[in-house]
Parts: C-alpha cells; sequence; structure tokens
C-alpha cells in the first residue's frame, strides 16, 4: 500500500491517520479507546485513553461505613461482580481475625465459580461478536440468564447481588436450590459441547485465532498479565490453588495450561477452564457441609476494623483482581486501591502488542485478552 | 476435547436448533419456570418495600445503614402514637435506591420487608410544564412504603438473619451461693472490652433518650465508650444527670424497656453501660473533665430540705446555675433512700460517696443531722432563703392495718433497710432477725426486703428461710424480673397471689405467722388499686417474724400551716401547677412527695424544680 | 525460597529497611524513599517478576505520602509490599519504569490522583481524568461534596421530599 503512495507521491497526506476505535464502536467492550494511528491497514501506534467510564469508587469507599461499601462495590466490575464483595470481605476478614464457617466458604466457592461461568460466557461471546458469529454471543447471553435466574433465587438479585458480607454470606441456600443448580450444571454441559463444535471446531474463528497476539511467559510476567491469559502461555499458576480462599483448598480440581501463548490458546484455555468451573461447582455441591452461615459480627453501624493493611487477590475471568485495603481503625476504609484485572494488559501490554496487527483484529485480541474498561477506570 | 476435530459443517449443527422453543421467556405472558411454586420474580426478590407502619418505631437504622441515601424518616400525622416509638417513618426515593436490602437486614422492629414489586417505568408527564416534571416524576419515585405490597412478598429478614447484635455481652454476676452470705456489690461490672462490645450493638436511634425522664443523651455516651473516650462519656452523662453511679446501678432504667434492639433480642445493658463510664474515671479526674465554664455566681440563697436523689439532684443544677445551696438532712449522712433503702449489695456506699462527694465539691453546704421541725424550724429557713425546696421524699413505712399488725414481731421495710445498711456498713453489731422471715409486698422493697433477710439469716444462722408473699401474680408482679430470678437463686421463697388477712401471735405475744387468703384480682376495671380477695381459700403461713414492705407514705408534719393550705394535696403526693409552682411562694416541691417513688423520676423532678425556681428568681 | 530467607536476604542488603510479615503468603518491607528502586530491582532479581500494582496513601496527619510497591512472585508464591514515605508538600521519587515497563501507567494514575511526582517518568498526561482543574482527586483534603455542589450546584436533601 505504502509504496504505490510513495510512487504517487501521497505519502505525506494519505500514509497515515488516526482512527478513534472506540468508546462508540462496536468491537470497543464498553466505554474506552484506544486512539490508534494506522497506515493502511496496520497499526502503528496505540495510545489507550480511559476515563470515560471513571466514577471515582476509590473515593467513595472512603466515605462510606465499612458494611455500605457491599452494596457500591460490586459494581467496579460488571460481568462478575461477586469477586468483588468476595475480596472486600476477606479483607475484611484478614484485618478482623474472623473465622468464616465452612458453609459459608462453600457456598462463596458456588457464587464465585457461577459468577466466573457467567463471565466465560461473556467472553465466549464476546468472541463470536468480534469474528461475526453472532449465533454465540445470543446462545451464552441466554445461559447466562439461567445462572442469573439461580442468582435471583439465592440471593434476591440478578446482577449485583450483595451477597457475601464480612464474615460469611447473607442467607442460607433455599431449599430446592442446589437441586436446580445440578440441573443447570448438567445443561451447561450439554450447551458446551454445542459451543466447542460452533466455536473451537469451527475452521474460520480458528484461523482468525490462531497466531492472534501471542504472549510470551516472560512479557506475562512482566507485564502482570495474570488469570487464564497467563496460564495460556504455560505457567502453571492459579491464585486458587497457591494461595487458596473460600474452600478452594478443599475441592480437588486441576489448572489446565496450553503452551502456544496465542489467541487460540488463550480461547480455548478459557474453554477449559469453563469445564474446571462446573466440575467445581458439582464438587462443592457434594461435599457441602452443614451449619451456620455467619460468623457473628458487630453491629453494622458500629462496625470498625483494626488497624492494618492487606492485599488480597482473587482468581477472577479476566486475571487477577484485587484490592489493597488501608485501615486506620475507624468506621470507615482508610484507602482502598482496586488492581483490575486487565490494567496492564489494556493499558501498558496493549501499545506493544498491537503494534504491527491489523485494525480488524483489535476487537478479537480485546476478545481473548479479556479487556475489562472497568479495570481501568475505577 | 478435541479442538483439532474441525470442521466447516460444525456450526450446522446450530440448525437443529431453529424449530425448539426459545429460551426467551415472555413474561408476563409466560412464567419462568426456574423457581417452584413462584410465578414471577424469585421468592426472596428484593424489590419495592413494604412496611408495617404499626410495627415501626420509627428508630431510623434504616436511614443511617442506606447506601445511597435513599432514606429519609419523616414525621407523620397520620401515625398512632404508642410508648417507645416515634411518628418518624421511612420515606423511600426509588430514584436513589439500589435494592441492596440493608435496610431490611438491619431493621430493628422486623417493619420493613421487600416485595417482588418493582418500577419497571412510569408515565412521562409530556403535556406538563417541564418545571413542574420533577415534581411530577417524583411522586411516582418517592413514596412511605406501607402495607400495600404484602400480598406479593420478597426479601424480609427474621431474626436469624438480622445483622444487628442482639445478644447482650453477659454481665459477670457473683454466684448466689457467694453472694448470699455478704453485703458486696453483687454486679462485677463490665471490663473495658465488655463494655466496648456491648456499645457497639447501640444504633443510636434515640427512643432511649424518649423514654428517660431525664432525657439522657444516652447515643452520644453510648458512642464515645464505643470510642474509648470515657471523658466524653462521662460528660454526656453529666450534662442531665448528676448521680450517674447510682443510676448506673440501680435504675429503673425505662430507656432498655424502649430500646430498640430489644423488639429483637436483648436490649442494650444501657445502665451497666453508664456505670462502667463513670466507675472508669476517678473523681479526682471530673472537675477538669466537667467544669469547663467558670460558674457565674447568683446572689441567692436556696434551701433543699431533704437529702434524697431529688434534692441532690435540685442541688446539683442550682449550684451550676450559680445558686448558693444548703440542704438539710435528718439523717447521719446526705443519700436519703439510696444510702438508707436500697440495699449495699445493689448499691455500695462507695459509689454513692462518689457522686454526692463531686456535688458537695461544688460547693453545697449540707447540715447532717438537722430535722426540720425539730432541730430547725420551717419558718426560720423559709424566712432566711431567698426559696425553699422540698424533697422529702416517702420516708414513712405504709402498714397492712391486718389485724396484729401491731405486735413486735411485726417491722417496717425501711426501717429493717436502714438497719442492715447500718449493719453491713459496720456502724451497727446486728440487726434483729428471727430464723423463719415472712415479706410482705411485691415491689422492689420487699425484694429488697427478703434479700437482705436472705443474706442476714445465711451470716446468723447458715441457711436461708424467707418467705415472699404478695397480692400479685408473676406476670404482673411490679418488681423488676431480674429481682424476682435473683431472690429465687438466693433461696427466697416466692407466694404469689395471695393477701395477708391476720398475724397470728401465740401466747406469749410473740409473732408465729401469717394467716393469708387468695387475691382473685388486684387491680378494678379502671386499673386503680381495689385487690378482691376469696376469704374461703385460706393458708397459714409460720413465721417468726413479718417484715411489712407494700408501700411508702410521705411525712408532711414539718411544713408550717399557712404554707400547707396554700398547697395542694392528691393521693398523699403534692400537686404542682403548669409553672411547676406549688402554690406557696418560695416553695418548690422535688421528689417522690410530686412524682411517686423512683430515684430517676426523682432527679428528673430535682432538674425541673431548679428550672422552674431559676425562672421565678430570675425575672 | 521460603518466606524467612526472602526476608533474611533482604535485612542483608537493607539493614535498614523493617519487614513485617502479614501471613505467611504475604509480607511488607518499609524502605527509605532513596532506596526504593535499589531494593525494587534486587527484588526483581531474587524472582518477583510481577509488578502487581503501585498505589498511595495519603497519611494526610503525618504529611506524609506513602507509596506502595505491590510484588509477587511466580516462583516463590509470594507477596510483597514495598512501601516508602515521601513528604507531602514536596511528593517527588524516582520511577522504577526502568525495572517494571507496567510502571509507567501506575505511576501515571498515581500522579493523576495523587500529584505526585516521578522523576524519569516524562508522560504524565492524563490519562482518566480530562479537564481536571482541581486538587488532585485522592488526597484527602479534597472534599467531593464540596466539589459536586461547586460543579453541578447544591444538593439538598430536604428539599425532595
Amino acid at each position: 500500500m505504502s509504496e504505490i503512495l510513495t510512487f504517487m507521491g501521497m505519502e505525506d497526506q494519505y500514509k497515515k491517520y488516526e482512527l478513534f476505535f472506540g468508546p462508540n464502536h462496536p468491537g470497543m467492550h464498553g466505554n474506552f479507546s484506544y486512539i490508534i494511528t494506522v497506515e493502511g491497514h496496520t497499526i502503528k501506534k496505540i495510545d489507550p485513553d480511559a476515563g470515560l467510564l471513571h466514577r471515582g469508587f476509590e473515593k467513595l469507599v472512603e466515605q462510606r461505613l465499612w458494611m455500605q461499601n457491599i452494596s457500591l462495590i460490586p459494581r467496579i466490575c460488571v460481568p462478575e461482580p461477586d469477586i468483588n464483595e468476595a475480596i472486600y470481605s476477606i479483607a475484611v476478614e484478614k484485618l478482623m481475625g474472623v473465622e468464616v464457617p465452612e458453609r459459608a466458604q462453600y457456598i462463596r466457592t458456588i457464587i464465585l465459580e457461577m459468577a466466573r461461568i457467567g463471565a466465560f460466557l461473556f467472553g465466549f461471546g464476546g468472541i463470536g461478536g468480534a469474528t461475526g458469529l453472532y449465533t454465540a454471543s445470543y446462545w451464552t447471553f441466554a445461559d447466562r440468564d439461567y445462572l442469573l435466574d439461580l442468582f435471583e433465587w439465592l440471593t434476591g438479585a440478578r446482577i449485583y447481588h450483595m451477597f457475601i458480607l464480612p464474615g460469611g454470606v447473607r442467607r442460607d441456600i433455599p431449599n430446592g436450590w442446589l437441586e436446580k443448580l445440578s440441573e443447570t450444571v448438567d445443561y451447561l454441559q450439554k450447551r458446551l459441547y454445542e459451543y466447542d463444535r460452533l466455536i473451537y471446531n469451527n475452521p474460520l474463528i480458528v484461523k482468525r485465532l490462531e497466531n492472534l497476539g501471542p504472549v510470551t511467559q516472560e512479557d506475562a510476567m512482566k507485564y502482570g498479565i495474570t488469570g487464564p491469559n497467563i496460564r495460556a502461555t504455560g505457567i502453571k499458576y492459579d491464585t486458587r490453588k497457591a494461595v487458596p480462599y473460600a474452600a478452594y483448598d478443599k475441592i480437588d480440581f486441576e489448572v489446565p495450561v496450553q503452551t502456544a501463548g496465542d489467541g487460540l490458546a488463550r480461547a480455548v484455555q478459557k474453554r477449559e477452564e469453563f469445564q474446571v468451573s462446573l466440575d467445581i461447582i458439582k464438587k462443592a455441591i457434594q461435599q457441602m457441609p452443614e451449619g451456620s452461615v455467619r460468623a457473628k459480627m458487630p453491629n453494622p453501624l458500629k462496625f470498625r476494623v483494626p488497624k492494618g493493611d492487606v492485599y488480597v487477590k482473587l482468581e477472577t475471568a479476566h486475571g487477577e483482581h484485587a484490592y489493597y485495603i488501608v485501615s486506620n481503625g475507624s468506621d470507615k476504609p482508610y484507602r482502598m486501591a482496586v488492581r483490575g484485572g486487565s490494567f496492564t494488559a489494556g493499558l501498558v501490554y496493549a501499545q506493544k502488542a498491537l503494534v504491527g496487527m491489523r485494525i480488524e483484529d483489535v476487537a478479537l485480541w480485546m476478545a481473548t485478552m479479556d479487556i475489562c474498561p472497568p479495570d481501568f477506570d475505577r | 476435547m478435541n479442538y483439532k476435530k474441525k470442521s466447516l459443517l460444525g456450526p450446522l449443527s446450530s440448525l437443529k436448533y431453529l424449530f425448539h422453543d426459545p429460551i426467551t421467556v415472555r413474561y408476563p405472558k409466560e412464567q419462568k419456570k426456574t423457581y417452584p411454586e413462584h410465578e414471577g420474580c424469585s421468592p426472596q426478590y428484593r424489590g419495592q418495600h413494604t412496611n408495617d407502619l404499626e410495627k415501626c418505631v420509627g428508630c431510623g437504622s434504616c436511614m443511617d445503614i442506606c447506601p445511597t441515601g435513599a432514606i429519609e424518616m419523616v414525621e407523620f400525622n397520620d401515625v398512632k402514637d404508642k410508648p417507645g416509638a416515634t411518628r418518624k417513618r421511612p420515606v423511600i426515593d426509588y430514584g436513589r435506591c439500589c435494592f441492596c436490602g440493608f435496610c431490611v437486614d438491619v431493621c430493628t422492629s422486623s417493619s420493613l420487608s421487600m416485595s417482588r414489586e418493582y418500577i419497571h417505568t412510569f408515565i412521562t408527564p409530556l403535556n406538563a410544564d417541564s418545571r413542574d416534571a420533577g415534581d411530577l416524576i417524583s411522586n411516582d419515585f418517592v413514596r412511605r412504603p406501607d402495607l400495600s405490597l404484602t400480598e406479593n412478598p420478597g426479601w424480609n429478614t427474621p431474626d436469624e438473619w438480622s445483622w444487628l447484635s442482639l445478644d447482650r455481652m453477659v454481665m459477670g454476676v457473683m454466684e448466689p451461693k457467694e453472694r448470699k452470705t455478704s453485703f458486696v456489690e453483687m454486679v462485677r461490672g463490665y471490663s473495658k472490652e465488655e463494655a466496648v462490645r456491648e456499645a457497639q450493638r447501640c444504633v443510636a436511634c434515640g427512643l432511649c433518650k424518649e423514654a428517660c425522664p431525664i432525657h439522657m443523651d444516652i447515643p452520644e455516651y453510648i458512642d464515645a465508650i464505643w470510642k474509648d473516650d470515657i471523658e466524653e462519656s462521662v460528660k454526656q452523662i453529666y450534662k442531665t444527670n448528676p448521680l450517674p453511679e447510682v443510676c448506673g446501678r440501680v435504675c429503673t432504667h425505662k430507656c432498655e424497656t424502649a430500646c430498640s434492639i430489644g423488639l429483637r433480642g436483648d436490649p442494650l445493658a444501657i445502665r451497666w453501660l453508664k456505670r462502667y463510664a463513670v466507675d472508669s474515671l476517678p473523681l479526682e479526674k471530673y472537675k477538669s473533665v466537667l467544669l469547663n465554664n467558670a460558674i457565674k455566681p447568683v446572689n441567692k440563697r436556696v434551701a433543699v430540705i431533704g437529702g434524697g436523689p431529688a434534692g441532690l439532684s435540685a442541688a446539683f443544677f442550682l449550684s451550676l446555675m450559680g445558686y448558693k445551696i444548703t440542704i438539710f438532712e435528718a439523717d447521719e449522712k446526705v443519700g436519703g433512700i439510696m444510702r438508707y433503702g436500697i440495699p449495699a449489695y445493689r448499691l455500695p456506699d462507695s459509689a454513692l460517696d462518689k457522686d454526692i462527694d463531686f456535688i458537695k465539691s461544688l460547693g453545697v453546704e449540707i447540715k447532717t443531722n438537722t430535722r426540720v421541725g425539730k432541730e430547725i424550724e420551717f419558718n426560720k429557713i423559709k424566712s432566711e432563703y431567698d426559696a425553699v425546696i422540698l424533697s422529702t421524699g416517702f420516708n414513712l413505712g405504709r402498714s397492712t392495718r391486718i389485724p396484729g399488725s401491731q405486735s413486735k414481731g411485726v417491722v417496717q421495710a425501711l426501717d429493717f433497710l436502714s438497719d442492715t445498711r447500718d449493719f453491713a456498713a459496720k456502724k451497727i453489731k446486728e440487726v434483729e432477725i428471727t430464723e423463719k422471715i415472712l415479706v410482705i409486698g411485691g415491689g422492689n422493697v420487699a425484694f429488697d426486703c427478703s434479700r437482705s433477710a436472705a443474706r442476714l439469716q445465711m451470716m446468723k444462722f447458715g441457711k436461708v428461710n424467707v418467705t415472699q408473699i404478695c397480692l400479685e401474680t408473676l406476670d404482673i408482679i411490679p418488681a423488676d424480673k431480674a429481682e424476682v430470678d435473683e431472690s429465687a437463686e438466693e433461696g427466697v421463697v416466692l407466694i404469689c397471689g395471695r393477701g395477708p388477712k391476720q398475724v397470728m401471735i401465740d401466747e406469749n405475744g410473740k409473732v408465729k405467722g401469717l394467716d393469708h387468703m387468695k387475691c382473685n384480682s388486684v387491680f378494678d376495671e379502671n386499673m386503680n388499686f381495689n385487690p378482691k380477695f376469696n376469704e374461703e381459700d385460706k393458708a397459714i403461713c409460720e413465721a417468726t417474724m413479718i417484715i411489712e414492705a407494700i408501700g411508702q407514705a410521705p411525712d408532711y408534719s414539718y411544713i408550717s400551716d399557712d404554707v400547707k393550705s396554700k398547697m395542694k394535696f392528691e393521693r398523699g403526693k403534692i400537686v404542682l401547677d403548669k409553672n411547676n409552682e406549688t402554690g406557696a411562694e418560695k416553695i418548690y416541691a422535688a421528689g417522690d412527695i410530686v412524682k411517686g417513688p423512683d430515684i430517676v423520676n426523682a432527679i428528673a423532678d430535682g432538674l425541673r424544680s431548679a428550672i422552674a425556681l431559676d425562672k421565678k428568681l430570675n425575672k | 525460597m521460603e518466606q524467612r530467607e526472602i526476608i533474611l536476604k533482604i535485612k542483608e542488603n537493607f539493614s535498614k529497611s523493617e519487614v513485617k510479615v502479614f501471613d505467611e503468603k504475604q509480607f511488607s518491607v518499609f524502605a527509605d524513599k532513596d532506596d526504593i528502586v535499589r531494593i525494587l530491582s534486587f527484588m526483581q532479581m531474587i524472582g518477583f517478576q510481577q509488578l502487581a500494582i503501585i498505589s498511595a496513601v495519603d497519611w494526610i496527619d503525618e504529611k506524609k505520602f506513602e507509596l506502595v510497591y505491590n510484588l509477587f512472585s511466580y516462583t516463590h508464591i509470594q507477596q510483597v509490599l514495598v512501601k516508602t514515605k515521601i513528604e507531602r508538600d514536596n511528593p517527588k521519587i524516582q520511577s522504577v519504569m526502568n525495572l517494571w515497563e507496567v510502571a509507567q501507567m501506575y505511576e501515571r494514575d498515581v500522579h493523576e490522583f495523587f500529584g505526585i511526582e516521578f522523576s524519569g517518568n516524562d508522560d504524565m498526561r492524563p490519562l482518566i481524568l480530562h479537564n481536571w482543574k482541581d486538587k488532585p482527586p485522592m488526597r484527602k483534603d479534597f472534599d467531593s461534596l464540596k466539589y459536586s455542589n461547586e460543579i453541578y450546584g447544591t444538593f439538598k436533601k430536604s428539599e425532595e421530599v
């Protein structure tokens, strides 16, 4: 392309131009924008432009009581809100030295895995959307609704459940819920094979995903790429295994890894982890112990957390989501910093990885890397 | 799973869903099949609120916890008044509400719950003036929840899931075996950690403040205890209560009856928290903590007759206003019923003295052993001082007036308790008791008598044989439940629903028992005291000593007749006019003689008469 | 390496630093601000590959900013919080973007919300707060209610109902 322009002597005029990829682009996940300098179809420079989704959570959290924050923080991450409640609760429990009842740990595990599956379904839909295979997004979104129904039954709300609290969970499991959950898990298992046929055995999609933005192991560690994406490069590290929380240390599961580190490996890794999540839920249902679901906690209006600071991270569908919480001993958090799972990947690594790619691969790269704009704009 | 098995035809498998029913549910035409036996939303859906306005006490905890500030407490006129409740009810702005349901989980009265209804849309007022649009929309969105949505119940919070701490911090109390051998204070008091944990349960609703006769700033001082700021706490307490050590032990704690936490669980131990706060601050620090502003002296002198709770309270507040106070006390020490009535195991002298010493340190002059009418004439006081406050209390015992009640073995409660107190303070060697004691009465004083008698018997004979007989049945007994339980633990036998008929006297003129009969009802239709007896149902209770504790009476004999004639009396009590004056010039009255026996009411009365007096003198 | 060994190594090389153990997988190192680049490059050398987050805490009563560098090691499975305090009046510190490229964005973020200067990091264009003219918002003396009242008009709750 550029050769022709050079030949015609028009390179200065047409060689490079700036493309605003988002915030209003169908391939963009949320209110975020990459300002891309392109030469023909090839990307030369990427400049991320965040801020359109900024809601000031870190400041708001400092102005609310410890317990009031439970209703605020799920909104930080839209596809997988429960992790926020879980991180916050675990952090508060660690600072206060509270022991959570075992049944609550199992319920948390089930909720977190359900949320994870929900996020994976979003992700599958994202890949479908970015490749023009809209059937995938229709199917995954409809199947996600079955999980939302179960959430509604357990917690009273569909998206922002506010169910995990410091000390345990808010309610015990209703009668018949676990049976329905098993049914849904079996259904999703069946559907997973359909997705295989639709997405992973689809030569067109495989062709698009292969060699898409391969990540090396060194880069993954250095650039803070986490979660399924780092396992797609071959590093067998899972926070659920390495630094167990909830009931993950009591449930036996295997962490799958891929080796290639490219778009296909990342997508396949997520599909494999979908299977792991289904297995974990099945095992958690079998092992579900009896007992109370919430430790005795202080009155929420006079709730104080002892002085100290803690960094708590959880494994989520889009990487390592973590909070750094500082308490000065008062009734409100002193500081809460959010480490979004894809902050580094979307803002820093993208500047390196996307250069040389073609415009149409940006959306697909974002889908496989699970770039989630709420992670940048907390 | 084999990803290598690629097939272009794979995606075509989706075609087999072509003739399947859609997953989407066309609600409400179709129903979801997820929730068994429930149509529509899930059984614990968090939708719009319902509030039982009758049950709600207006504590405002929902407003305090609301993370979005959507709830406001608004006073309503159509809400019925009831004791221990305000007329405020929550009004919810659904434009702000995030449906977290925290308000339901902290509701103290379990009146608030959520329904499965939800605002999906509202009618846009197209033809309305754009300036009014905000108001019109708020009609749809700002609501006072009531019971209109209860037929579709969703999220609700039984006690089990409540976020409130419903269990009281257990107070260390001496074992019955240990405590009945001495007059050492039986309630041990909270440690710092226990007090902070108990204070943490408070939701600062302020219902206690309304219930307390002196309207103490209870939420404020509990909050200070929670923040471990004892000085601030004592400061808040002394704003209204000059006898906190006493009140922290023997107050009738109307606050705890009103406590909103008590609707679901144990009410806060407000009384004991107060005791913890004042116990923790030594007397030497009181002045620096409490007296920040210099007192402006007023060149007026006020005499207080009777150094009981009302008199001391009036003296405290008047001296803070700058008056010069003189207290005339008939006994050896001030304190009145607090020193000579309440047994030492409930209120030790050290605690009482701490309160009184602080009042003394304000410059209050106390003339003990000065009985008005005997050592000094009433009219002399009246002429020498600018005003006189009567606070002589109910200091005479009341007799049952049954046959035989005048005989030697029958004693009055106040005399007995006063002797016991002197004995506990080691002022006298012995209180006259026998091996079989019978106490008549069902009030707190009666229990004080029977429990003191049990202790004395234990110390003298090594075993307890005290029987208590009262008119009321257990459900309407006027004494505190704790008294009933603790006296039983100490070995007092309580016989309820029986009235005394006559005292049995043996040939030597000594008491040998009480003839008692069944009491059918204590109150008449107008709830006035008017017991009905069944004389057929008789029984005899053996006893060699009988203590009458059926109430006390005032003594007005010291007041000069010209003053007395100007005052109004009703049922033995002085009636005050709307300015809290007695009618007689320069004479004010406070305490039991106005309000009937109760320490905290007496303190409130002391403050009230002090204000009335100040108003008049400072005109 | 065990946590104990790592701590011993840190103590050996940085005798002035204070170490506080939180649990068996997490500990914190408090270092002098002049040492921060050295200690972080040392940590990177002994196997802390990931810089998880850089965050700051505004200790307004002490007149200090605390910077927290959060590192993680995939080899030792250890989380370490490297902390340092700098003056609030003159908030300046050496950038660590030469050690981890991701630090560039975190430093830009901290600069934006706390107003801390990182010498060596030149790209400090606003990332999230476009057209921001007030003081950095995560500082404790920034009153968000006052700001919103000034920009969007006063909000009074009682008028609403």
